[in-house]
């Protein structure tokens, strides 16, 4: 595995004015992976990104890229293209010169300039539209026309931050497959900096949830899903109910007045931990046969779903069903035990971290 | 107490200056809470026609007569003929009675000369040099100021606008003072052991003073062009490739070039036109087209009038040329206002 490694990041530090935004970040991304950076504003990961970039240095930490240590290296001298946020295409000169700005500053001749350029206007579905201003264009070609103007100097990697941010709900769904699909095609490392969960359960292959400037959580949109480190990460990648219990024993949790099996162990016994159930997994069964009783409290439609808020055992519960409960019904509630997830409690997740760094 | 007084209707035309100034700011305040703004704006309307609209036709009007008020063209041929005017209004009689007595039109100061035309291209000249060096100086000023990296760029910024607070008059003055023999530069130059320079009354003094006094006209429209410029545009520049420099000249000048053509036209409108600077820092041995025009005026015989409106008319549609030209490159006024 470790040839495969392409770009590693170790105790990458960073401060602006005082504020620490990066802090001991380590990392690394294998080739023709497609690594999602994933966290609110503010949590870093932009920073990141341009560190990689050569946008920035880091205060402390080094960047190791293909076996060479890059940190200082000017941004023109590294072998990775970026798609901005808002493409920051040059206004002065067309789709075509755009897109043909990095072939033209290695001196390629000019055939060969044109059959690039040509073939990245196809591969982003824009034949034709090379001698149209970059102003004429719609938000969603200005996009492709970035892609096409980093991806055209084949770079090992390409660093997008938040590429899809300005477009439409429609476009960006459409965007992200086509994305991944050209990520594929192509065999280039993506790496991609959102804050829309959803966008990165699609696209990516690992996934690196960071808040506060730290890494709280990589691995694959499934296991991110499914097994969250800590509260935070459940609760930003989709919806969770989060409620504070005792662990009474290995596979025995109590919560909510109730107790629930699950097939976590290693906690010791009467321990406090969070438990984390997404509102899907949260199943409504008869008064009786529940593993606790709870009062609804509203119902909302969504669409696919009722959205019920239920009051069980002194916390209220977020359940997605397919079948409406009437408001004010008791009814009872069961998870089974595969769908509890049992965390450290937040507070003392933190200090843990630091001890193991 | 001064022999001179504001006349009564002074009075009243600084009113109305000041409730057009008023009824500028309220219009502008209330743009769109129900005030008419036709309404307001009508005494600065006003204002325009009394002392913009008016002159400038009476310009024309004086240009194309003579003192009697007959349609001619006669001013325009002073432009490349200086005395024409002058030799048209003596007898020819005359002129040949004298020359028989072996005078010259010359002696006469009557002489077919085209001091006009040479002041004007001097003029040119000069207010091209003002412009070559403003640029030169005044790109990489606003350059440094608009760098986000920059941390003293704001203070700079202060350091320019500051001095424009104060009147071109009294800085002139000032820089007078400074060059003089017994100046502080001469003062210093002497104390280091260089000696004392003639620095006043030459050409490249003048040259300073328009450089002085014309330089920020250059700095601001590029600063407000560079400043508003997306950083992101260099960072995408250099992440496809280009070193500092390549950015520089193939987004950051290119884009700039709104900024670059206000600022030329800026200073070099002023510069042309410039009257008092010249006289000031030249000591009266260096004439520039608007020193000449001001003597026309100045002139006690009545037809010069005629001819300093003929020249100010050519003046002028130089001025209305460039600024043409200004629309042209930068049609939404991007470089244009100053800070």
């Amino acid at each position: 595995m470790e040839e495969q490694r392409l770009i590693t990041l170790e105790n990458i530090h960073k401060e602006y004015d005082g504020v620490t935004v990066l802090d001991n970040i380590n990392l690394y991304i294998r080739k023709k992976e497609f690594v999602t950076l994933l966290g609110p504003s503010g949590c870093g990961k932009t920073t990141t990104l341009r560190i990689i970039g050569g946008f920035e240095n880091a205060d402390s930490g080094r960047v190791i890229f293909d076996g060479h240590d890059i940190s200082g290296i000017p941004p023109y001298k590294r072998r990775v293209n970026t798609v901005f946020q808002k493409y920051a295409l040059f206004p002065h000169l067309n789709v075509k010169d755009n897109i043909a700005f990095g072939l033209k500053l290695k001196k390629i001749p000019k055939d060969e300039i044109a059959r690039r350029v040509d073939y990245m206007l196809d591969l982003v579905n824009l034949k034709g539209f090379g001698k149209r201003s970059v102003d004429s264009l719609s938000g969603g070609q200005q996009q492709r026309i970035a892609i096409a103007r980093a991806l055209v100097n084949e770079p090992e990697v390409l660093l997008l931050d938040e590429p899809l941010g300005a477009l439409d709900l429609k476009l960006r769904k459409g965007m992200q497959l086509e994305l991944k699909s050209m990520q594929q095609r192509l065999g280039i490392t993506f790496l991609y900096v959102t804050h829309d969960q959803e966008e990165a359960l699609t696209m990516s292959d690992t996934i690196v949830v960071m808040n506060g400037g730290k890494i709280l959580q990589i691995g694959t949109p499934k296991s991110i899903y499914d097994e969250p480190n800590n509260a935070f990460v459940a609760n930003f990648i989709g919806e969770s109910n989060i409620f504070p219990g005792i662990m009474v024993h290995d596979e025995l949790a109590h919560f909510c007045g109730g107790d629930f099996p699950c097939v976590d162990s290693g906690f010791g016994e009467d321990q406090p931990v969070d438990v984390v159930i997404r509102p899907e997994d949260v199943l409504l069964v008869g008064e009786d046969v529940g593993q606790v009783t709870g009062v609804i409290k509203s119902v909302l439609f969504k669409g696919v779903h009722y959205e019920m808020m239920i009051d069980a055992g002194h916390s209220t519960w977020k359940v997605h069903s397919t079948t409406m409960q009437p408001e004010g019904s008791r009814v009872g509630l069961a998870v089974v035990p595969f769908n509890i997830h049992i965390m450290h409690p937040m507070e003392n997740a933190q200090p843990r971290e630091e001890e193991a760094q | 107490m001064t022999d001179f007084h504001v006349p009564v209707w002074g009075y009243w035309m600084m009113g109305l200056g000041f409730a057009a100034f008023v009824a500028l700011l309220i219009s502008y305040i209330h743009k769109n809470r129900g005030f008419r703004r036709p309404i307001f704006a009508s005494p600065y309307v006003l204002w325009i026609i009394v002392f913009t609209v008016i002159p400038c036709l009476l310009v024309a009007y004086f240009s194309f007569t003579d003192p009697q008020g007959n349609f001619t063209f006669d001013n325009f041929k002073n432009f490349w003929d200086s005395n024409f005017n002058a030799r048209k209004a003596m007898d020819p009689e005359l002129i040949r009675q004298y020359e028989d007595m072996g005078l010259t039109l010359n002696d006469l100061g009557l002489s077919r000369d085209s001091i006009n035309i040479d002041t004007l291209v001097f003029s040119l000249w000069m207010a091209f040099l003002c412009t070559v060096i403003c640029l030169l100086l005044g790109y990489p000023a606003a350059h440094i100021m608009a760098d986000r990296e920059f941390k003293l760029g704001p203070t700079l910024v202060i350091l320019f606008i500051v001095p424009m607070w104060m009147n071109f008059l009294l800085r002139t003055i000032a820089m007078m003072s400074l060059l003089e023999d017994n100046g502080l530069i001469n003062s210093v130059l002497e104390m280091i052991g260089v000696g004392r320079q003639k620095l006043l009354n030459n050409l490249a003094a003048v040259q300073l003073g328009m450089v002085y006094n014309f330089l920020p006209f250059m700095v601001f429209p590029i600063y407000n062009v560079l400043n508003k410029m997306d950083y992101k545009l260099s960072e995408a520049a250099m992440d496809l490739g280009c070193d500092k420099w390549q950015t520089f000249y193939k987004v950051t000048l290119p884009l700039s070039v709104p900024g670059v053509v206000s600022g030329i036209t800026m200073v070099f409108m002023p510069a042309v036109t410039t009257f008092y600077i010249s006289r000031l820092l030249g000591g009266g041995k260096v004439q520039l087209f608007g020193d000449l025009i001001e003597a026309k005026f100045l002139s006690t015989s009545l037809n010069e009038w005629n001819v300093g409106s003929a020249l100010s008319l050519i003046m002028m549609i130089l001025i209305l040329a460039s600024l043409g030209l200004l629309r042209k490159v930068d049609p939404e006024g991007e470089g244009g206002g100053i800070v």
